[in-house]
């Protein structure tokens, strides 16, 4: 190699290791949530939910435990942080949180009383506003249509405000792009619930992981 | 010569003794030193006061007058371009009185007769409303309570204040001259400030428009002096005595022996030039603060737009934090109307989840409510009511140890309000555990602390409780059985004992049911029960997500 070759190789090796700059591949530097289940955080860069960023939970019918895979960091972060709940589908039953874990007094639910407030527009104002805001250690929506530059916003939001965001999505968005860092595809058997890893910034082992939700 | 009245007392009428006694500790000066300043240069006179010593004058009045105020009245909340004259008299005879700077640039000058004035382009003519004067007046002396506890209204368009206590609290003169400034300017006023040790100067010195700050008695004949008569605002009668004599300006009359004057004109007159020299006492009438703070704010200019809405109630915003301020209290209720062209009004209210008195909090969850509200035409005015207000010990301790996380710049209150006021008193909520077998019952909305940190969290149950589902229904849904079996999305299938829950016969809602958790072949996982009463029908009660 020439010295001159040499030379430029080195300052493209310097400027590669800007903090800026994020190669697919690499983990971001922060520490995960731990999902509490040994199997998927073994899976996930940095062992845990990643922090800061939008995380995206695809499902195709209810009832497979799309929300019980998040409960332990719920569960978690509700000890020092608030969670914000965006216009769920049904009421989040409180005798079901409690003996998780979950701290009530932290949870915060907007849920409009009739349903035509809740428009697309309605919800991810919200969400974005509970993102962006500081002391709001998860947040979660659930949210159908949506574009990508809408959901980019999300994210950034996320970054701002140090927030984990988690969006419930059908099965059938798998197939668009997404801004979120990490997306999950969920499926029911009759016994176990099969993860599926569409998209993981950070590398992922494995794709695919079976759970007893 | 002068009969020379020296009045001591001329301060016992307003103040009492202790107040007195601290007041003539505060601001002294040499009598030799210069006491008439421009605005702009009275910065090394403020210095000089504190060091040196003397007994002079124990009072010091500020007189605001609002040289538009008739017009700021009636073109408040409204931030346009247009020209607008107020005029007084009827048809014909018409005069303009008031002018704004855009009138002024199209070259209307007071005094002209409205159709002259309307040659020179396009006017929006407008006419007093002395009411509404008189209690915006009233406002401006509760705004003005935060300066000083000795106000007095000088109507019809201006306001004495009696300054010399609070130069300290506010950094000497310049700094209470800027305060006094910065906030008439928010309100929407044009001010001409001038400040004298006796109130008839004062006022005299600022409706004549000569902005200045007059510290000794020696030097208001020669500040007084070249003023016109007319500025004194005398009866008609006395000023054309005065003129027929060949007085012209107030340094004309000063000049004459007071007796000869007196017997002439009337005693009433004499009495004004003492009071103007402070050489007799001026009694006022002190303003009191009232109970509650109830402001309206007119738009002449009829508007369905919720952004000139958030103009408007702004200033009566800046009214009420000035109000708050005076008493050093905070609110956590506003109540505003807003009154439509059509005659009837509509009312909504922001509530707060901490109690305060912050100008840009405020205002933010005005803009945020007034965004989503629902107008039902023309909005011609509106008002704003508060009555929930208390001592602000909460908001001190507040403003002082604020608890932030690293980076943020919002605090929960605030992101609390922000969301009720965008989306509803009710749709922001909290949940909470019942103590109730039956499952509708076992929980509830509840209000959100506006301060976690003062209510301790409740740990987790520890006694054995069956399995209970995340979601519940808001309903249960009933449902069908297709061949002999229950079916959601495929046959259910059992997964649990049976778990039995009767109880509640003693409220009227008695529930007597079998719950099972079922899953279908997709791997669903639902809570379902059978009624033990009635048809025995299956409900699907919750979803183990």
């Amino acid at each position: 190699m020439s010295p001159v070759q040499n030379k430029s190789h080195e300052s493209l090796e310097a400027l590669l290791r800007h903090e800026k700059i994020w190669r697919a591949g690499e983990a971001s530097l922060l520490a995960g949530i731990p999902t509490h289940f040994p199997v998927l955080d073994s899976l996930l860069p940095n062992h845990g939910w990643p922090q800061a960023s939008l995380i995206e939970i695809l499902t195709a019918q209810e009832g497979i435990g799309a929300l019980r895979l998040m409960l332990p960091a719920i569960a978690q972060l509700t000890q020092t942080q608030w969670a914000i709940w965006v216009c769920p589908p049904h009421v989040p039953y409180a005798p079901a949180l409690q003996a998780a874990g979950v701290v009530l007094e932290r949870l915060l639910i907007v849920e409009p009383d009739t349903s035509e407030q809740m428009d697309l527009n309605y919800v991810l104002w919200v969400f974005e506003q509970a993102l962006r805001f500081v002391d709001c250690g998860i947040a979660m929506a659930w949210i159908g249509t949506a574009q990508y530059d809408r959901l980019r916003r999300l994210q950034l939001a996320c970054e701002q405000g140090q927030t984990c965001g988690v969006m419930f999505r059908p099965e059938s968005f798998a197939i668009q792009p997404s801004p979120a860092v990490l997306r999950l595809s969920l499926t029911g058997n009759a016994d176990s619930t099969s993860i599926r890893i569409l998209k993981s910034q950070g590398g992922v082992r494995n794709r695919n992981c079976q759970l007893a939700l | 010569m002068f009969v020379t009245v020296t009045a001591n007392s001329r301060y016992d009428s307003l103040s009492g003794e202790g107040e007195k006694a601290m007041l003539n500790t505060q601001l002294k000066m040499t009598q030799t030193q210069q006491a008439l300043y421009a605005l702009d240069t009275y910065k090394p006179l403020a210095r000089g006061l504190r060091k040196n010593g003397c007994e002079e004058g124990n009072q010091l009045w500020l007189h605001v007058h609002l040289p538009q105020f008739s017009l700021d009245i009636l073109t408040c909340g409204n931030s346009n371009k247009e020209a607008c004259v107020l005029v007084e008299g009827q048809g014909t005879g018409s005069k303009i009185v008031q002018a704004n700077s855009h009138a002024a640039r199209l070259g209307v000058r007071l005094g002209m007769s409205l159709s002259a004035a309307k040659i020179l382009g396009n006017l929006t003519v407008l006419s007093r409303n002395e009411r509404a004067e008189s209690l915006t007046l009233e406002r401006l002396c509760a705004w003005a309570y935060q300066f000083t506890p000795i106000i007095s209204a000088t109507p019809p368009d201006g306001l004495l204040l009696e300054i010399k206590s609070s130069l300290k609290l506010f950094g000497g003169i310049e700094g209470l001259l800027t305060q006094v400034r910065r906030g008439l300017r928010d309100l929407g006023h044009k001010a001409v400030i001038a400040v004298a040790p006796t109130p008839a100067a004062a006022t005299v010195l600022a409706r004549a428009e000569r902005q200045c700050v007059i510290l000794s008695e020696q030097e208001l004949p020669k500040a007084l002096g070249p003023l016109p008569l007319e500025a004194l605002r005398l009866d008609p009668k006395q000023l054309a005595v005065l003129k027929s004599i060949g007085a012209r300006l107030i340094e004309d009359c000063l000049r004459l022996p007071r007796g000869g004057l007196g017997r002439r004109t009337a005693p009433k007159l004499i009495e004004n030039f003492s009071q103007l020299l402070g050489q007799s006492p001026d009694p006022r009438q002190r303003f009191s603060l009232p109970k509650l703070f109830q402001s309206q704010i007119e738009i002449p200019w009829e508007t369905s737009n919720a952004q000139s809405l958030g103009i408007a109630g702004g200033r009566l915003l800046h009214e009420l934090t000035g109000y708050l301020r005076s008493c050093s209290a905070v609110t956590r209720r506003l109540r505003w109307s807003l009154n439509y062209t059509a005659g009837h009004s509509s009312h909504f209210q922001l509530e707060l989840a901490q109690p305060s008195r912050d100008y840009d909090h405020f205002a933010l969850l005005l803009r945020e409510r007034l965004s989503r509200i629902q107008l039902e035409g023309k909005v011609k005015g509106m008002a704003l009511y508060v009555d929930d207000v208390s001592p602000d010990q909460v908001v001190a301790e507040r403003d002082l140890f604020k608890q932030r996380s690293v980076g943020g710049n919002e605090d929960w209150p605030s992101f609390l309000d922000r969301l009720r006021a965008r989306l509803g008193e009710q749709v922001v909520k909290g949940l909470q555990q019942v103590a109730d077998h039956r499952p509708e019952c076992a929980w509830r909305w509840s209000d959100i602390p506006s301060n976690p940190n003062t209510s301790t969290p409740t740990t987790g149950s520890p006694a054995k409780v069956p399995a209970r589902p995340l979601w519940l229904m808001r309903h249960p849904i009933r449902l069908h059985k297709e061949k002999g079996h229950l079916d959601i999305n495929g046959p259910l299938r059992f997964v649990s004992e049976r778990e039995r829950i009767e109880t509640g016969w003693w409220d009227g809602e008695p529930v007597r049911r079998d719950y099972f958790v079922a899953t279908n072949p997709c791997g669903e996982r639902l809570w379902i029960y059978r009624e033990l009463a009635g048809g025995k029908d299956w409900y699907l009660h919750g979803i183990f997500e």
